[in-house]
């Protein structure tokens, strides 16, 4: 299973819970006759739950704070890059170097499963988004478009196929039709 | 004191906000239906759209916890009339400054406006200027009464016993009561991300005017859009929450709500974390420097968490085995509270990094701020108009069809904002006007979320009822009589 | 309505003062940098004053700067010499960040007296983290680093780009530089031989100094620019006029 579905999961059992414990206080409430009953060592118990929720805190941020995108594949030599210029409303992606001037129309691109490759992501107008979505629909990495700056992006495709690019920041009326695509081959075989 | 100017005042802004609130609503509820195949738009009137939706429920939330707060507030401290008047003016004349350059110049560039999009003219080129000072008159507006209210609280109080400092230590003579640290926290916040607006304005200007000599840092650009687009809608929440500490425990029949040490810290910690938890906004620029992106991550953590937790075991304290005078107005601020720390939750996985890298720009951002304005802020801003509302008419509250609003509010309200959940999750994009066919399943879940915001309105819509016409009591001649 | 008038003055007067660095910050980005990166340098043998070893022998010692030049050039040979000397003089590099230059000749006429001779002029004959070369594979190693010379018959003289290419210890090529450029891009192409990732780089704007970082060479780090500053300002303000409001008159109240 993808993080996403996992996320989703997370989410809606954590909100139950969230639901079914205040259904649950508030009835107490309801049933509840007896003037001054309430909960026994309030304040213990606020500070029982207060450390509890920093402890989870500090758990779940040392425990994905590694994950982050930044360090991934920092240590390694790409055999790919692919260079990426967006503007309003493709992307113009080429294996070559993209002259801002001059950017032409841009190849197909094709990268082998299993091997490294560095996306050079620029914008040419506005802000753009590059979104890598498999052939599920589902998004696999993604990396902002800034005019000015160029975002380096290193994924390594696993699965062969038709991947498709659609754009991941508001970027104007035909933002919803910004897309491009490119194709993951069976890995090469062993060098 | 609570004058009669005061009350006209608020009931003014009350029914404004509530109506252009359904409004607004519709824009939404339009933007969806769209985009779930059932209704047609151009593209350039759905943007149009999504554009006035933002940027108008931004400011009426904004403005709707800062006219309970200004209102309460007259029970510590004297407020003026005349500055809440002000705003309530500016705030009229940006809206309409805002939907005309919208709606009539067709601006487009979204509430983010995020530079240079504003200078890439797909619309009436008078329509980028018309917005931009539209934000600038909310800005002077709201910038002039923050000002003024902080000025009165501070003709009370001290800096320390804003800040509640005095409760750190034993033996203190002034008590801060928990509204008005909550409320000074706030409008601090507020102060600093309006000034963080005029920068960005002038920056936008200067670029404007300048006919090309003068161009923006990108970068620089975004971190002010952010700076000043995230820490509003977030201290507005907190507005909603000052006004929770206020009345939650009075209408339920309850002691008030005491300032302690650890409410103290929990509301000092949140103003410092909460003006650095929007670099999550930035996250898939990797051009920020990877240390601001973690300091995005943990400040987004811990901005919520002390908050969070001490309000909501402030209210869990009171609510469990107490037999409390159950109202439709705690009943909304009890929903409220569920509704903020579900959204909450669901704010804390997406400004987890490793999970924004697939849920970033997806309609999980969308999902979660809708579940904490629509399901949190509104709710809390709701359960004070309800209130007040029956202050001014002096009823008591009688329940009319309790049970029928509140479970429409509860049905449509999650439901609306499960189908942007789920959407997410699926990697469907926000802001797309329609949906590509790889992505068909988004189409559904926005058709089925349009019905349930749609039930959610009429849920609105019957508070709206009660609620006008208990405001318009306080303009009859024997409220004036009576004053 | 004063405060917001006085936060726009100071902003005005920040942006003028401001304005005298733009010249300063002008990018010679050449986009054509970007030509060959991730490739392997060739695997050719070299001359230097240690006997002949191969290329590879060289890098995964450590990582190189290679410089490609000739000796009888009468152009940008010896300003791209002079200028990278220069720089590195003035670095204070990170002593984890290890690297070599190799100035290797791309001339056939060139025999290894001719960059020893070099060497001497540049006063680099004794530093060894500089290392003067001749190959007789020329193309191969030229064509690897994408780097085309032109003969030209008239000046007879070979026309290139002064080209530095970043080398890693694995041969791969990590970064170009195009022409004579300052100590942020050296900086920067150093990091890049000993692997460290950035994220991402600016392209050349009209004028950036609003922007919010900007590199200092001497540690490398990104540091705050004015931009930076800008949000960091309105906190500023905003304590200055909590500072003015709390020390106005206090009144008494009376609930």
């Amino acid at each position: 299973m993808s993080l996403q579905p996992k996320l989703l999961l997370i989410f809606l059992f954590t909100a139950g819970a969230i639901a079914i414990t205040a259904w649950f206080i508030y009835s107490t409430s309801k049933l509840s006759s007896q003037e001054h009953g309430g909960m026994e060592n309030p304040l213990r118990k606020r500070f029982t739950a207060f450390i509890i929720l920093f402890a989870l805190s500090a758990v779940f941020l040392s425990i994905t704070i590694p994950k982050s995108p930044y360090f991934r594949f920092s240590g390694e030599n790409p055999s790919h890059v692919v260079f990426i210029a967006a503007k309003q409303y493709n992307f113009i992606m080429s294996n070559q170097a993209i002259d801002p001037k001059k950017p032409g129309g841009g190849e197909d691109i094709v990268i082998p499963a299993d091997e490294l490759v560095e996306f050079r992501v620029t914008s040419l107008d506005v802000n753009h988004g590059f979104g890598i979505y498999d052939s599920r629909g589902e998004i696999v990495a993604q990396t902002q478009a800034m005019p000015g700056y160029v975002n380096r992006l290193r994924w390594r495709f696993i699965t062969p196929g038709h991947y498709n690019i659609f754009c991941l920041e508001y970027c104007g009326n035909a933002h919803s039709f910004m897309r491009g695509s490119l194709t993951v081959t069976e890995a090469a075989a062993e060098k | 004191m609570i004058n009669l100017s005061l009350k006209r005042v608020t009931s003014v802004w009350i029914i404004a906000i509530l109506v252009v609130f359904v409004i607004t609503a519709i824009f939404g509820i339009t933007m969806r239906f769209n985009q779930g195949g059932d209704i047609e738009l151009s593209p350039v009137t759905f943007f149009s759209l999504m554009t006035a939706h933002g940027v108008t429920m931004v400011g009426i939330w904004s403005v709707a916890g800062m006219m309970a707060v200004n209102y309460l507030m007259a029970r510590y401290v004297k407020v003026s009339t005349a500055v809440n008047v002000f705003a309530l003016v500016l705030t009229v004349i940006g809206l309409v400054m805002l939907w005309t350059s919208t709606f009539v110049g067709y601006f487009h560039a979204g509430w983010t406006f995020l530079y240079p999009l504003p200078f890439f003219v797909a619309w009436e080129s008078w329509a980028t200027p018309l917005f931009l000072y539209s934000i600038a008159i909310f800005g002077i507006g709201w910038t002039v009464w923050t000002v003024a209210m902080l000025m009165q609280i501070y003709k009370k109080y001290s800096l320390a016993q804003s800040f509640a400092w005095q409760h750190f230590k034993r033996g203190y003579l002034v008590e801060t009561p928990p509204f008005i640290l909550i409320t000074t926290v706030s409008l601090i916040g507020i102060l600093i991300c309006l000034i963080t607006a005029v920068i960005l304005l002038v920056l936008l200007f200067a670029e404007y005017y300048s006919n090309g000599t003068f161009t923006n840092d990108a970068l620089l650009i975004k971190n002010l859009t952010y700076f000043f687009g995230h820490t509003i809608i977030n201290e507005a929440l907190y507005l909603g929450v000052a006004t929770l500490y206020e009345l939650f425990p009075e209408v339920s029949g309850r002691p008030k709500f005491k300032t302690t040490w650890y409410v103290a810290l929990a509301w000092n910690c949140t103003l410092v974390f909460v003006l650095t938890a929007f670099f999550h906004h930035l996250y898939m620029d990797f051009v920020q420097p990877v240390g601001l992106q973690l300091v995005g991550q943990f400040a987004s953590y811990f901005a919520s968490l002390p908050s969070a937790a001490v309000t909501v075991f402030s209210i869990v304290i009171l609510v469990y085995k107490n037999p409390i005078k159950w109202s439709l107005t705690n009943t909304l601020f009890f929903i409220g509270v569920i509704g903020w720390i579900i959204g909450g939750f669901g704010a804390v996985i997406d400004a987890t990094i490793s999970n924004n890298f697939v849920l970033h720009n997806t309609l999980w951002v969308p999902a979660h701020f809708h579940t904490y304005n629509a399901m949190g802020n509104v709710l809390f801003s709701l359960a004070f108009f309800y209130w007040v509302a029956n202050e001014f008419a002096g009823t008591k509250v009688v329940p009319r069809s309790e049970k029928l609003r509140i479970g429409l509010l509860l049905i449509g309200g999650f439901g609306f904002v499960l189908m942007f959940y789920i959407a997410g999750a699926y990697s469907i994009p926000r802001r797309y006007s329609v949906y590509p066919d790889e992505l068909a399943l988004g189409r559904n879940l926005a058709s089925y979320g349009g019905w349930f915001a749609t039930i959610y309105v009429i849920a609105i819509l019957l508070f709206l009822g009660e609620i006008v016409n208990k405001c318009l009591k306080v303009f009859s001649p024997r409220s004036s009589a009576a004053a | 309505m004063s405060k917001s008038i006085f936060s726009k003055i100071i902003c005005c007067c920040l942006i003028l003062s401001v304005v005298q660095f733009a010249q300063a910050q002008k990018g010679k980005f050449d986009f054509s940098e970007e030509k060959n990166v991730y490739n392997q340098i060739a695997d050719v043998p070299v001359l230097t004053k240690d006997g002949t070893q191969k290329l590879s022998v060289l890098y995964s010692r450590s990582p190189l700067i290679v410089a490609l030049i000739f000796t009888r050039c009468t152009g940008i040979c010896s300003p791209l010499l002079l200028n990278l000397s220069e720089q590195i003089s003035h670095l204070h590099t990170d002593p984890k960040e290890n690297f070599k230059v190799l100035v290797i000749s791309f001339d056939p006429r060139d025999q290894f007296e001719d960059m020893a001779r070099m060497a001497k002029q540049y006063a680099r004959e004794n530093d060894p983290n500089w290392i003067f070369a001749v190959t007789p594979q020329i193309s191969e190693l030229t064509s690897s680093l994408a780097f085309n010379p032109v003969w030209d018959e008239d000046r007879q003289q070979l026309d290139h780009e002064a080209l530095l290419s970043g080398i890693n210890t694995d041969g791969y090529v990590t970064k170009n530089l195009i022409g004579l450029r300052d100590q942020q891009a050296i900086y920067s192409l150093i990091k890049s031989i000993n692997n460290e990732f950035i994220l991402s780089y600016p392209l050349p704007g009209n004028n950036n100094f609003l922007s919010c970082f900007s590199y200092d060479p001497s540690t490398g780090k990104k540091s705050w620019s004015w931009g930076m500053f800008l949000l960091v300002l309105p906190a500023i303000i905003a304590a200055g006029i909590v500072t003015i409001l709390v020390n106005q008159k206090k009144t008494l109240h009376h609930n």
